[in-house]
């Protein structure tokens, strides 16, 4: 026992001591209880009919047959799915691209230059975020629409055109994410032993033999985390930019599970509905969840918890 | 990839030069759009329609928008308001993370396997707006800060890192001080939080990047305009285009100005402010997280 050397405490002094652990516990456990527990024991609302006054009703699965059977569900889901997509599965090759890159540069300065210019959009809230390229897409004034110009091309109003929006969602969250999101890669760079490149390079490899017999299946690993902790937000979609950047003219194109549950709980004050379509969401993105971090244990050995 | 002494090929300059102008070019995507907004915000009111989108250096001069800002006493109150929060959430945030992160390391904490299981509950169920929404009315936090300093409280991605920090700090250490009779108050305050000094500052700049940016939570927890935060009244005003809010308000600048006003400039003039202070802790930000990876490394 690492004790040993130690008096033997008393039962009074071990009471106090441990006690005062728990102490330190405490605040934490009334936040989860407060912003975490008693909401998530608050779920059952989605199989009650919710009262103001008096306990609520028990209703069954009310709630979620009159969901399964809304034509808005599926418009919505839908619009989930493809934007998720988009933001998960076209953009990963990016921040890797991104790291590749920026591995090859020679000059520190540049290298820091592109880096610190590239990560700070990650910090700026998506208000800002949303402000910046509502001004940078104006169809007037806009820079975007500006360098069309320059091209001879016609203006385009990318915020109201329900073709365009998904794409300034793709682009919006990329010019946020990608350098970010490279980091994780940029690590995983370092970590390569030289020797690696050293040899083959002795035998005659050129840049890209090099990036694709040693550089890709040493990061592979960090690839399929990446990817698959990413899947498991599939069902997200990304709230806080969608609900900033959306407008009445691209609603149909744009409105994802969480700007729909926001609209019919807070707006509509529907709460029993809302938060049967936010636990529908949340059970499949709890299976998503569970089912990606064992396949990322199972494929990288180690897990988040 | 630093492999010296060997000296490049042509087409491996070449090669080199074009990623680097690629880069450069992420560089100008990000940064261009910010300049713009903000040559328009200090942009002389009489050349604003010079301005176009991708300009980047103000024309004339004139600081005519900030002014009319600070003169508009929402818009100061929702400055305040956000350093209250930040300030206050971030403080919390720190004792609060730190504190539960030590007691769940401490093998001697009663039904630690059980707080444990909790903290991965936590992480994975989230219980969504309504039900979280209908504890803070039933609680009275309603148009109360409080609601908003104290949402995410506990970030649970945050704690496991302080936890895996304190884990590292070597048990030798502990041991000898408990020899000498410290108890874990002493322990926790003398040994490890200045061992985790680093990870704790890293944690606070990145908490109080969260509680400066929050919105959402105040937009659906504060009724009422004189408690909003900065990043809710530039929602209104420039992505939801509610300028009546924040100008029909603060309708205190002289009436020759208020003619000359230009929206669009008051507009960038407030999105410069509310990025301001995260551009101010950015190198911190750099300093602290990003470090190895911005150098390079170094290798063996």
């Amino acid at each position: 026992m690492r004790n040993a050397m130690l008096k033997p405490r008393t039962l009074r002094t071990r009471f106090r001591q441990e006690g005062f652990l728990l102490v330190l516990l405490v605040p934490a456990l009334v936040y989860f209880s407060v912003y975490h527990l008693v909401p998530m024991a608050g779920m059952t609302l989605a199989f009650q009919d919710y009262r103001i006054v008096g306990p609520s009703q028990f209703v069954g699965l009310k709630h979620f047959k009159m969901l399964f059977s809304s034509p808005a569900f599926f418009d919505v889901l839908k619009n989930t799915l493809i934007i998720s997509s988009m933001k998960i599965i076209l953009f990963f090759p990016l921040p890797l691209l991104f790291a590749l890159m920026v591995n090859e540069l020679r000059s520190v300065l540049l290298r820091k230059f592109v880096q610190a210019t590239a990560y700070l959009p990650h910090f700026l809230s998506w208000v800002v975020i949303a402000g910046v390229w509502i001004s940078f897409l104006s169809p007037s004034t806009g820079g975007a629409n500006q360098a069309r110009g320059l091209v001879g091309l016609p203006p385009v109003d990318y915020m109201t055109s329900k073709s365009a929006i998904r794409w300034v969602l793709f682009a919006s969250e990329t010019w946020r994410s990608l350098g970010w999101d490279s980091i994780i890669y940029l690590a995983a760079l370092m970590r390569i032993n030289p020797n690696l490149y050293e040899s083959a390079e002795m035998d005659g490899a050129g840049a890209l033999q090099k990036a694709w017999y040693i550089t890709i299946p040493e990061l592979a690993p960090t690839m399929i985390t990446v990817l698959i902790l990413n899947l498991g937000f599939f069902m997200s979609a990304g709230f806080d930019q969608v609900f900033n950047m959306m407008n009445d003219s691209v609603i149909s194109a744009v409105d994802i599970l969480d700007t729909y549950i926001y609209r019919i709980g807070l707006l509509n004050m529907q709460y029993s509905f809302s938060t049967a379509a936010n636990l529908f969401k949340g059970a499949i993105g709890l299976v998503l969840i569970l089912g990606t971090h064992s396949a990322a244990k199972r494929v990288t050995g180690k897990g988040l918890w | 990839m630093k492999h010296k002494g060997k000296p490049s090929s042509l087409a491996d300059t070449l090669f080199r030069a074009a990623i680097g102008l690629a880069l450069l070019a992420v560089s100008l995507v990000v940064l261009v759009p910010m300049l713009n907004l903000l040559a328009l915000s200090l942009s002389d009111p009489g050349r604003v329609g010079e301005v176009t989108g991708l300009t980047i250096l103000p024309k004339g001069f004139s600081t005519v928008n900030y002014r009319v800002l600070a003169a508009n006493p929402l818009f100061v109150r929702s400055i305040i308001n956000a350093i209250i929060i930040t300030v206050v959430g971030t403080a919390i945030n720190l004792l609060v993370t730190s504190m539960a992160a030590f007691a769940l390391t401490r093998e001697r904490l009663p039904g630690r396997r059980f707080f444990m299981l909790l903290v991965i509950v936590i992480m994975v169920f989230e219980p969504g707006l309504i039900p979280e929404y209908l504890v803070i009315k039933k609680l009275g936090l309603m148009n109360s800060l409080w609601s908003v300093i104290l949402y995410k409280t506990v970030n649970v991605y945050y704690l496991i890192i302080l936890m895996r920090f304190f884990e590292e700090v070597p048990a030798s250490l502990i041991e000898a001080a408990r020899i000498d009779g410290a108890g874990y108050g002493t322990i926790f305050m003398k040994i490890m939080l200045p061992l985790a000094k680093p990870a704790i500052a890293t944690l606070g700049l990145f908490y109080g990047v969260f509680h400066w940016n929050e919105y959402f939570r105040a937009s659906i927890y504060l009724s009422d305009p004189d408690k909003y935060p900065l990043q809710l009244i530039l929602r209104q005003f420039v992505v939801l285009d509610d300028t009546a809010s924040l100008i029909g308000s603060g309708a205190l600048f002289s009436y020759d100005e208020a003619a000359r006003l230009d929206y669009g400039a008051l507009k960038a003039s407030t999105i410069i402010v509310a990025m301001l202070p995260v551009l101010i802790i950015y190198p911190l930000i750099l300093k602290y997280y990003t470090k190895g990876v911005m150098e390079g490394g170094v290798k063996e």
